[in-house]
């Protein structure tokens, strides 16, 4: 049912005369998926200062708070241009990305990503900051930072992953692999 | 003086015959060379940005810096072997790539302004941008300012050149 809302949607995106040329122009998708990768550093960048923080393994000198509450900003910066740019990727070649594997495992791995940065901030109100000038956090806060890190890698290699045809619709695959990829077309012929 | 020697080494070594019959393997080093680039550039726009005083404003620069090293060291040799790796798949190509030579052209630009300029400069900031105290050999803010500039503008250079190889 997902599934076929999903590709309903991707086709009707497809119809659209602007997202054929921004597929096909020359230099603007390059410039779009160019800003993508780029602003990657900006958000990522400073996540991962942030992160290596709250693991204790650098910065140790500067308050946590300061550097979670002054990176804030340029951080999200980055995801907005990032989340921008990652739309019109997706409005250039919907129906495809609908049915990678791969986008859909990077749109999971980033809401996984967004429930842990939530968990971390509910955990840093609740504890007061105590461990502020701590130069290691307690371990919550420790293993909470591995995992966006952790998570926030899948998302890289999935989307880079993206590029590849391994498990398109138009490959031979399991029935699974037809289902999680929301090859409709494929699974109706199972049907 | 014609390098294209190395690059014919490279198209005929083991690493490119790797490189070309895995993708599994080629897709996961690619994936390490963006976070490479995440971490280096992340850690120098942070530098650069302090040094702005666009970010982290009143925090001593020295520590900033001093804290950015070690990943920033991590993050180069990360791309240059991750590099290595990928350009072995696509050696020849790459030798007659207008986009590969402007960004190794930027790349040892922007490692030799690193690791002199940008070391140089950042370590002698004037106590109204790096908030490290008085210092007796500082120099002028607006030095540390075009410095800032510029290794942003060598390094956005070096990425955005990376990104346009796969375009050309």
């Amino acid at each position: 049912m997902l599934n076929e809302l999903l590709f309903q949607f991707a086709t009707w995106l497809d119809g659209f005369q602007s997202s054929t040329n921004l597929h096909e122009a020359l230099y603007a998708y390059g410039w779009v998926e160019g800003t993508h990768v780029l602003t990657l550093t900006l958000f990522l960048g400073m996540l991962l200062v942030i992160d290596l923080r709250l693991l204790g393994v650098a910065f140790k000198e500067l308050p946590a708070s300061t550097l979670i509450e002054r990176l804030d900003k340029p951080m999200m910066i980055g995801f907005v241009i990032m989340l921008i740019s990652g739309a019109l990727l997706f409005y250039a070649i919907p129906v495809r990305s609908t049915q990678s594997i791969w986008f859909r495992v990077k749109v999971v791995f980033i809401i996984a990503a967004g429930i842990n940065a939530l968990l971390i901030r509910n955990m840093t109100r609740a504890s007061d900051m105590s461990w502020d000038n701590d130069p290691v956090p307690p371990k919550r806060i420790r293993v909470g930072a591995a995992m966006s890190l952790g998570l926030w890698i899948l998302v890289v290699a999935s989307g880079r992953n993206m590029a590849y045809d391994w498990w398109d619709c138009h490959k031979e695959m399991p029935h699974f692999m037809y289902w999680a990829a929301g090859c409709v077309n494929e699974l109706a012929a199972f049907e | 003086m014609d390098i294209v020697f190395i690059f014919e080494w490279l198209d005929a070594s083991w690493l490119s015959e790797l490189a070309r019959t895995s993708a599994g393997v080629f897709s996961m080093v690619q994936a390490v060379h963006i976070l490479s680039m995440i971490m280096l550039c992340g850690m120098l726009i942070l530098g650069d940005l302090r040094m702005l005083n666009v970010v982290l404003t009143g925090v001593p620069s020295d520590v900033i810096i001093q804290n950015t090293k070690k990943w920033i060291y991590i993050g180069l040799v990360g791309i240059i072997l991750s590099g290595i790796y990928e350009a072995s798949a696509i050696a020849m190509k790459l030798a007659t790539n207008s986009f590969f030579w402007a960004k190794m052209a930027g790349l040892a630009m922007g490692i030799v302004f690193l690791l002199s300029v940008r070391s140089a400069v950042y370590s002698r900031a004037p106590e109204v941008i790096g908030s490290n105290g008085p210092q007796s050999d500082a120099v002028e803010a607006w030095v540390v300012k075009l410095v800032a500039l510029a290794n942003l503008f060598i390094w956005f250079s070096v990425a955005a050149n990376g990104r346009w190889i796969g375009f050309s």
